[in-house]
Order: structure tokens, then sequence, then C-alpha cells
């Protein structure tokens, strides 16, 4: 399936109060990414990357400004859904891969990643859950829970079930932060080559400078709201 | 700095610490109120024994008791030959009609007892010829009274001579002997009565071992008093469920502390990374959870209190309740709430430090228990207590299969079909055991007492009915003196209007030592048939109810003696609410004939076709007379049957309701040490409609575990009551029906706590001790 999509981000604001403090984390960012491309997000610790990320799946509220998301023709205003509109939207068209905590403990690998599936009623993708599994290199595993298996295999599951539904726009929040080299570069490659393959945007927040470089777009968060968008 | 970041996470969390102080009021008043229940009724029973008699704890009755055999038993306690004995006293204790009054004359001696909590009358005068008496009959008699004493009504105390002189007696004839026999770990029984009323009564009564000689019979005071027997007997019964209570009141203590402490854990983990040592957090963990506990008993102090007055208003209604909070109960709660905090805290915490010991010496543990319950139901000398204890140890052994069973259900849970986040729901309730094995083992032991105790009241019910339907064959019944009954019986208006007229005398008597009540009537066919003998009963025949077989040792078909005749044993039959042993007899047979006029006319029983007409035709002919239509005996003994159960009912209430709290703590602190994992189905777009049904599966999944150990546990507790526990304490026999109704309903209620458990999500979105990322 090509998606004929385009994520948009416009003049958005984001603050938390705490207390009588307001402390602002996101203000007036913009960028955009078409179809199959990637952006990299880095900055230091508190710069915002996760509170962006968190927006961008319109898991937080934005207090100025809108992301829109083009989808075949269709354009979906974070603004302007209720929070049951964008988690509906967000099951169907928003991949997510966190650092921590990726997989569902109670449900084995094959049913994680035929989850995104099952809550679409996609039963068409079942198989194909197996195929991914089985490309990432986990057909031995299918029937294990998640308790079982290494750090690096339970992002390759991550990965899997953020991708088998195809959708345009995959989220990564330090997908690689707790993993040794080795199986960092397996994960940031499985990502690009999965989103690149399937014309997936990705949005991925990094510190490691070498993933970041893998993007196709970078965009730098200050410790202070205000960010630097460069070509990678 | 960490006393304060603990009380900066209590007010944080306020839900929570709210639902912890909830929870343990409720257990403690669960506590304390069964406690001013049974202790109340155990200060009744105890009323029904004149407290000059008290302290005798055995009695001694042979045929002719003259003062010669007393002075000959003293004579030998004297030289020592009767080493346990610690004292001995003569009685005469007998009915006598004084100022038209029927009064039970007591004759004591008066130079070695006097009475004990009198209270001086007006005149303040001391008369050795006076007497002491109840308050009922304060004002009655014309005899000079030096006191008022704590005694049932129409009891009448007096020195032995003045009672010999009122029952117009010789000076030689006594009643019986009391005696006060010392007994091993009397200190420590008082002390557990005290803490748990009704608990004596359930402990076997073990002969004492005197060689007192031929042709004595010693009574212990339960054969001396039935009706007090009976009464503490059924004050056991709900002592019994009170330990029930008390279990799940502990273990939903336990559950909070082990709760409050898996919140503060990765709190401690960190502070101890830090460099504070264990023993500090420790006790900062003990410190918050000891401060909780204190008020939640004080809290549950005075809930239980109120609860209490409001069961005991509802078990006598019309009767003013005022209940007393004493030492013991203070103690019973604070102690409850205290201790099983602190002690199930600190053993808590050692474990969450060290890990889960691998031991076998709980399963040991539990098989010698298990062993030494199958004993206690075989043999009926461990009495009450036995038949408890049986229950208990299953009762631990099913608590201790939670654990163990979760793990295998965590194994099998991958096969588990249908939608993910049934399954999701279903595995969160199976996967971990630490969590909520104690909650579960409350909740299923709780539904588990229900159904026993639904199985056997449903049973009881079937028999009791069945008992009826028998005995009910009259259409109406009159009760009363029995001059009015003797005139009832020959009143033209009820004979022409009765198609037949029974009527029934009886006596109180002693056979073997024990006093039993005797019914003589005419037993033709069709009366004997009442009581499912199916002839006419022969003049040296008797019957017996199953209390008095049980009492007296006899099975149908032996002889037993009577009054000097000798009878054939030709059945028994079920009294159920009787509260003394009952024979029997023809009208013609010997022992009527010897008794003569000492049995007194107790009731006349009519067949009519015209029931309510001779109902009114005899409430015209003798206003003193209770005359009741078989239709309204049935509704009074079945409204009396339920009413004798609905403290049972409420106190199981109490225990479901405590262990669906339990549950809920539990749940709630299982969520919000994994928010992380709600988060992520969050994440991936799973709405809040599909979030309560994972909570409805794992609600399920939580009862479905609790029934699966529940069921089997209620059906052995059922089979407990019905034949262990009713033949030890009432001497009766309940056939145990298994009901579906006595199955259904506790499950659903059991189910239903565990479905709110895990569906109620107050306090869900409070911060847990430690965000997730």
């Amino acid at each position: 399936m090509t998606h004929h999509s385009a994520l948009t981000v416009h003049q958005i604001s984001k603050h938390y109060q705490d207390g009588n403090r307001q402390i602002e984390v996101i203000r007036d960012l913009s960028f955009n990414v078409a179809a199959g491309k990637s952006i990299s997000v880095t900055g230091p610790s508190g710069s915002g990357k996760s509170t962006l990320l968190n927006a961008l799946a319109g898991l937080v509220e934005l207090d100025d400004g809108d992301i829109t998301l083009e989808i075949q023709d269709k354009i979906f205003s974070y603004r302007a859904a209720n929070e049951r509109a964008r988690t509906a939207f967000r099951r169907q068209h928003i991949g997510y891969v966190y650092q921590f905590f990726n997989l569902v403990p109670t449900l084995t690998v094959l049913e994680n990643v035929r989850l995104p599936a099952r809550l679409n009623r996609r039963p068409d993708l079942e198989a194909f859950a197996s195929t991914l599994l089985s490309d990432f290199g986990l057909s031995d595993r299918l029937h294990d829970f998640p308790e079982k298996l290494s750090g690096g295999e339970q992002q390759r599951v991550a990965v899997a079930r953020a991708v088998l539904l195809r959708p345009p726009l995959l989220l990564a929040d330090e997908p690689t932060g707790n993993l040794d080299s080795e199986n960092s570069a397996q994960i940031a490659d499985l990502l690009f080559s999965s989103c690149r393959d399937q014309n997936i945007m990705l949005v991925l927040a990094t510190h490691s400078h070498e993933i970041a470089a893998m993007a196709d777009t970078r965009l730098h968060l200050d410790a202070r709201p205000s960010a630097s968008l460069a070509p990678a | 700095m960490i006393p304060l970041a603990l009380l900066r996470f209590l007010r944080r969390t306020p839900w929570s610490t709210a639902m912890a102080l909830v929870g343990m009021a409720l257990g403690v008043a669960s506590i304390v109120s069964v406690h001013l229940v049974s202790a109340s009724i155990s200060s009744r029973l105890d009323g029904l024994v004149p407290s000059s008699l008290a302290d005798f704890s055995y009695y001694l009755h042979r045929e002719n008791l003259h003062t010669h055999d007393y002075f000959e038993l003293r004579r030998r306690w004297r030289s020592g030959a009767l080493p346990t004995l610690e004292r001995l006293s003569p009685v005469v204790d007998e009915t006598a009609q004084i100022a038209d009054l029927s009064v039970r004359v007591l004759g004591i001696d008066l130079l070695s007892q006097l009475p004990s909590g009198d209270i001086p009358t007006a005149s303040g005068a001391f008369a050795f010829n006076g007497v002491w008496v109840d308050k009922s009959l304060k004002d009655t008699l014309s005899l000079p009274i030096n006191g008022i004493i704590e005694a049932p009504e129409g009891t009448l105390l007096s020195d032995i001579s003045v009672a010999h002189d009122l029952l117009d007696w010789p000076d030689h004839q006594l009643s019986y002997i009391g005696l006060v026999i010392g007994q091993a770990f009397a200190h420590s029984l008082e002390v557990a009565e005290n803490l748990l009323p009704g608990f004596g009564a359930g402990l076997p009564i073990a002969k004492p071992n005197l060689d007192i000689g031929p042709g004595w019979q010693l009574v212990n005071t339960a054969e001396q008093y039935p009706a007090r027997a009976f009464g503490k007997s059924v004050l056991f019964n709900i002592a019994a469920l009170g330990m029930l209570a008390l279990l799940v009141a502990w273990l939903l203590i336990y559950q909070v502390a082990v709760s409050w402490l898996r919140r503060l854990w990765p709190v401690f983990d960190r502070l101890h990374g830090l460099g504070v040592e264990w023993p500090h957090l420790r006790n900062y963990f003990l410190g918050s959870i000891g401060v909780i506990a204190s008020i939640a008993a004080g809290l549950g102090l005075i809930l239980g209190w109120w609860l209490a007055t409001k069961l005991l208003t509802m078990s006598v209604p019309g009767n003013a309740v005022a209940l007393d909070l004493s030492g013991w109960v203070v103690i019973k709660a604070f102690g409850s709430a205290l201790a099983v905090c602190l002690v199930g805290g600190a053993w808590a915490f050692r474990r969450s430090q060290r890990g889960q010991p691998q031991t076998l010496a709980p399963l040991l543990a539990t098989l010698v228990l298990l062993v030494c319950g199958l004993i206690c139901v075989i043999q009926p000398e461990t009495g009450l207590a036995g038949g408890f204890f049986a229950i208990a140890v299953l009762s631990l052994a099913a608590g201790q299969t939670i654990g163990p069973l979760l793990l295998r259900l965590k194994r099998w849970s991958s096969n588990i079909g249908g939608s993910y986040l049934m399954r999701v729901g279903v595995r969160e309730a199976l996967w971990h055991p630490a969590e909520l094995s104690v909650a579960l083992a409350g909740l299923s032991l709780s539904i588990a007492t229900a159904i026993g105790v639904g199985l056997m009241v449903d049973s009881f019910r079937l028999d009791f009915s069945q008992m009826l339907d028998h005995r009910l064959k009259y259409d109406v019944i009159a009760e009363g003196n029995p001059a009015s009954l003797e005139a009832v019986i020959k009143a033209p208006g009820s004979v022409a209007q009765a198609s037949r007229i029974q009527h029934y005398r009886s006596a109180d008597i002693r056979v073997d030592g024990a006093l039993v009540e005797l019914n003589v009537t005419h037993m033709d066919a069709f009366e004997s048939s009442r009581y499912a003998h199916d002839k006419r009963l022969g003049d040296s025949e008797v019957l017996l109810s199953e209390q008095a077989a049980r009492t007296l040792g006899v099975l149908p078909q032996e002889t037993l003696r009577i009054l000097g005749e000798t009878m054939t044993v030709a059945g028994t039959f079920s009294a159920f609410g009787d509260l003394k042993p009952r024979l029997i007899v023809d009208d013609q047979s010997a022992i009527a004939e010897a008794m003569g006029a000492e049995l007194k006319m107790a009731s006349v029983a009519f067949e009519s076709n015209s029931p309510k007409a001779l109902a009114r035709a005899l409430k015209a002919s003798s206003s003193t007379l209770e005359i009741r239509l078989q239709s309204d005996i049935r509704r009074i003994a079945l409204n009396v049957f339920d009413q004798t159960f609905a403290i049972t009912t409420v106190l199981i209430t109490i225990a479901l309701l405590v262990a669906a709290i339990s549950v809920y703590i539990a749940v709630t602190t299982l969520r919000l040490n994994r928010q992380t994992g709600r988060q992520l189905l969050n994440t991936l777009g799973v709405n809040r409609v599909e979030q309560h049904l994972m909570n409805l599966a794992m609600g399920i999944g939580l009862g479905a575990v609790a029934m699966i150990v529940a069921l089997p546990l209620g059906v052995m507790f059922g089979w407990i009551l019905c034949n262990v526990i009713n033949p030890r304490a009432f001497g009766w026999t309940i056939e145990l029906q298994v009901s579906a109704s006595a199955l259904l309903w506790p499950c659903a209620w059991g189910m239903l706590a565990a479905i709110l458990a895990g569906m109620l999500q107050v306090g869900d979105a409070e911060e847990g001790a430690f965000g997730g990322r």
C-alpha cells in the first residue's frame, strides 16, 4: 500500500503547570515530513523530545498551533479532534516505539504484534505478523511471553508491532537508548529500512548522533524552547 | 528527610491512604462487632445459672441423696482421697408452689458461702431464715428478703434448712452435691474465653478422675443445664464464624500492609542505593503503617460497637441493647490492627528484601495440620472445637493453594482464547500471585463459608420443614397452665367441634444422671407416626429424641432404665430446637403410672373440620391459654428459624465485604505499580470502554480463581457443619442437600465483589511511588 501522506506541525506550543510555576516545553515549533521520509529529534534531557512525540501521537493536548496529518487527501487536525477521536486515529494511523515497556507483558510475542490488527479488525494482517517476526529473526519466539526475551529482541517485536498496520506515521522515542551498540544498530536499521520500504514517515527522538544522522532531516531542540531544523 | 518524604507520599495519594484506613477500620469493626455480640450472648447465657452455683463445674447425683452421703464424701476429701477436688457443697434444688407461683427453690450452705453480688434490701436487715430472690419475685413473696440476686426468673435462694422448710422436705434430703474441680490451664482458658467469647463451649468435656465409689452419677454443667449448654453451642457457632471474620480481617490488614510496602518499595530501593540502611527503612515503613493501623483501630472500635448494637437489636427485637467496650475488646481491636500490620509488615519487608524463601516447611506443616483435622472429624471426642479446627485447617490449606494455583494458571494462560484485550485482563488476574494471593485467599474463604453455611441452612430448613410436616398433623394447639388445659379438654364446645383431642403431659426427670423431659400421651399409630414411628408404641417402649439418644448413648432396640423400669428404645426422632433431651412414652406405660400427679398437662392438640371456629371457641372459653392454628405455628417456627440465622448472614456479609475491599486494595496497588502497561495500551489506541472491558475481564478472572478454591472448600464446610458440628453441638443430624441456590448465590456475590474490585478505578489516577516513563 502506498501512502500519499504528509505531516505538518504548525507553530505548536506546550507548557506544563507545576503549582504556580509554568514550564514551557515547546514554543512555536513548526516542521513538515513527507511520506516515506524520516526526521530525527535530538536535544538534551528536558528539551521536550518526548513531549513532542506524545503530541504527535495525540496523547497530549496542544496549547497553541496545530498538527495535521494528511492521509489519502484527507486531513486530520489534532486541534479539532477530542481525546476519543485522537485515540481512534492513533489506533489506525500511528505506530509507536518506546525506550522501555514496549510490550504488553501478558501477551505473547505473536499476540503483541497482532494486537493492532485485532484492535482495528484487520484479520488479513494476522499472517503478516508472523511473516514480519520471521523477517526480524524471531520465528522461534512467537509463543513466548516478553519476560523471556532479551532487550534487543523486545525492541524488534516492538518495531514489528509498530509497522504491522503500515501506518503513515511511526514515532520512536529513544528506541535504542536501552540497548548495546550492536543491538542499537540492528534496531535503527530495522526502523529506517522498514519505514523506507513501506513509505512510512518516521519521527525518531534520540541522543545518538549516529542514529540521528541516518534520518533525512534533523531537528535539534534546545533546553530552552527554541528549535533549529537542518538537513542530515 | 525520609519521614517528610513519606508524609508527602501519603498526601499525594489520599485515595489509597483513605482506602487503607477504611479497609483496616472495616476489618477491626468486624472483629469488634462479632466480639461484642458473642460477649453479650454469653453474658445472657451465664444468667441462666444462679450466680451462687456458677462456680460448680460438676454435680454429683444419686438416688435418695442423704446428708450422710455428703459428709462421707467430705470425710474422704479431707483425708486426701479426692485430690483434684477443690470444693464441694450440698445443694437442694427443687420447684415448689409458693404464693400460687411456681418457684425454683435453691438451698445452699450459707455457712460456707454467702450469695455474691447482692443488692441490700431497703430494710438493710439480714435474716438467717430470710431468702434471696431474683427481681421478678421481689414484691410477690411474703418471706423476709435479704437481697436480690442475678438468676433466672422465679428463683429463690436460701440456706438449706430454710429450703427444706419451704419444700416440706425431711432435714436429711439433698438434691445433689456441687463440685469445684481443679482444671489444668484454667487461667489460660479464662483469657482465651475473654478474647473469644463462646470459645470454651467448643472444648471437649473430659470426665474428671474421681474415686467416689458406686451409686454416684457425675454430671457436668452442660448436662445439668441443657438450655445453657444449647445456647453456648449456638454461641460457639457464632464465635467460630466470628473467628472466620477475624481471619479475613487479619488477611485484609496484612494485605493493606503488603500493598503499602509494594507502593513504597521502589523509593526504599533507591534510598538503600543511596546508603540508607534497611533497618532504618523498615522502621519508617512500620511507623507509617502503624499510624494508619492505630487510627483505623479507633475508627473500627466505634463502627464495630455501632454494628454490634444493630445486630443485637435485630436478633432480639424490642429489647434495649447496651454494650460496653471492655478492655478485652479494645486489646483485641488494637492488638489485631497493630500486631498484624507490624508483624506481617516486618515479615513482608524481610521477604521483599531477601526474596521469597524456598522452603517446604509451610507445606509440611499444612499436611500435618490436615491429618490432625481429619482425626478431629473422625473422632467425636474432640468435640465441637475439633469440628471447627478441621474447618480452620481446611481454610489454611485452601489459602495456601492460591499462590501455587495462580502460578499454574499463569503457565496455562497462554491457552486463553478470545479477544486480546480480554486475554490481557484475565492474565492480569493470574500473573501476580505475590500481590493478589492474600486478598484472593480472603475472598475464597468468605465465599466458601457462605456456601458452607448456605448448604447447612438449606439442608437444615428442608429437614426442619419435613419435621414440621410430621408434627403439625393437628389443626389447633392449646398451651398454658395445666388447670386450664385440663378444663378445656372436657369443655363441651371443644368436644363438639373436634374430631380428635390429644393431650400431652410432661415432667423433668433424670435418666443416668442426665436431665431429660419426659412426655406422656396416648401413642396410637396416628400419634406415633408424628415421630417417624410406624406403629403403636408398646407399654414398655420409649421413643427418644436424637439429642436424648446421644446424651444417653443408646441406639434403637437397646434397653434403658427409666425410673426403675426397663424400657426398649423403639426409635429416635428429630427434635430441632429442643433445649433438653426428650423421651416419649405411652400413657398406659408403667412409667406414666409411676409418675402419676407429677406429670403436668403441657398442651392439647385438636383435629377439626373447622379449625378457625374451634380456635375462636377455645379462646372464648379460656383467656389464659395460648391457642394457635397449625398454619400459624408453621409460620412462627420458620420465622424463628430464619431469625436464628440472621446474625450468621450478617457476619458472612461483613466477611465478604472486607474480602472485596482487600481485593480492591490489592488490585489498585497492582495497577499503580504497573501504570506503564496501561499507558502503552493507551498509546496503541485502546479506548476507555475497552479499558473498562479489560478491567471487567480481570474482575471475572479474579472471581473465577476464588471460585475454583471456594466451591470445593464450601461443600466440604457444608458437610462438616451438617455431619460433624451439628451432631456434636446440638445432638441432631442434618442430611446435606447440595442445593443450587446455596452454591450459586455466594458465587454470584463473590463474583460481583471481584468484578467491582477489578472495575472500580477511583484513585487509580494517583501517582505511584515512582513514575514510569
